[in-house]
């Protein structure tokens, strides 16, 4: 079950929590709003900490979502979760912005500090922004499948098996990469 | 609990870490759990801005005609594609009304022509 070949895609384990506004925005384009405000947010930090500019992250979600429009009345509820369809439309944007670019980025993981909230401490801003920097350092290190599991897992709160989706590989295959990311991770976080 | 592998009982801790609770798991995998609390904690996340909100809004909203167009040719084909006969069957039908209209138009102008001559040689 872990090995690396791709299982069938399997019916989700809990119900799909975003089927009734599919089923209503496969109906009327305009209920396509609903999904679009409630994924917008986590859509455009995937593509922010995967491109590592927030131009480019824009850019990447305004395509996801148009790209996601235009395909929405052949998605079905058949294994896949409306969100794992829809990052793997942002997966592959992604990939796409990433080709298409001319210069190879050198720092793969971007420093979001630049949107402090109004009434924040400063001595907290500071510590919080030490520990953010160790973090994304350590998760900048990982290799590419692993950073991209450990960003949909936890920027994302994508589930394993959504994951598997997303990335075409099979559940068990992305539990192990998440393992080896978080061991990796834990002993570069220790040293 | 012995019979799933260590990956499983560490993605099923994540999923009641990100759920809020504190998971007891063995002492092999507690400075894992550690990292991915340590994680999730660290990783912020990241509020597109408004402006950029309604201008995607806009434009979804707004979405073109002919993206419209498009997906109901799509939508078309595909209900089409479920039944291949009625495709075999449209495409014999297309070719033969190809067919009978290129043989009646062939037809129609060799008897325009037939018809010229007839008309210029009755002149002279």
């Amino acid at each position: 079950m872990s090995g690396p070949q791709r299982a069938p895609a399997p019916r989700p384990l809990t119900p799909d929590p975003d089927l009734a506004a599919v089923v209503a925005a496969q109906a009327d384009r305009s209920a396509f709003d609903t999904l679009y405000r409630r994924y917008l947010d986590r859509v455009y930090a995937y593509a922010f900490y995967q491109l590592g500019d927030h131009h480019d992250a824009e850019d990447a979600t305004e395509r996801t979502f148009l790209a996601a429009l235009r395909a929405l009345p052949a998605f079905r509820d058949e294994g896949a979760t409306f969100r794992a369809w829809l990052f793997r439309i942002a997966h592959n944007t992604v990939a796409n912005a990433h080709r298409s670019r001319t210069r190879r980025r050198t720092d793969p993981l971007p420093e979001p500090f630049d949107r402090p909230a109004p009434d924040a401490d400063p001595a907290g801003l500071v510590a919080r922004a030490d520990e953010l920097r160790t973090v994304l350092r350590a998760v900048a290190a990982l290799s590419e499948d692993r950073r991209q599991v450990i960003l949909l897992r936890f920027v994302d709160g994508l589930s394993s098996n959504e994951i598997a989706e997303v990335l075409d590989r099979s559940p068990g295959a992305v539990r192990v990469l998440l393992h080896r990311a978080l061991r990796d991770l834990a002993e570069r976080l220790t040293r | 609990m012995s019979n799933r592998t260590t990956p499983q009982r560490l993605d099923e801790a994540i999923d009641r870490l990100l759920a809020g609770d504190r998971p007891a798991v063995e002492p092999e995998l507690r400075p894992l759990v550690d990292a991915a609390s340590l994680l999730s904690a660290a990783l912020p996340p990241l509020p597109a801005g408004r402006q950029f909100e309604a201008r995607v809004a806009a434009r979804l909203a707004a979405s073109n005609p002919l993206a419209r167009a498009a997906e109901a040719v799509g939508a078309l084909a595909r209900r089409e594609l479920r039944h291949p006969g009625r495709l075999i069957a449209a495409g014999a039908v297309s070719s033969a009304a190809v067919g009978v209209t290129v043989t009646a138009l062939a037809v129609w102008r060799t008897n325009r022509r037939h018809g010229a001559a007839g008309h210029s040689a009755a002149h002279r």
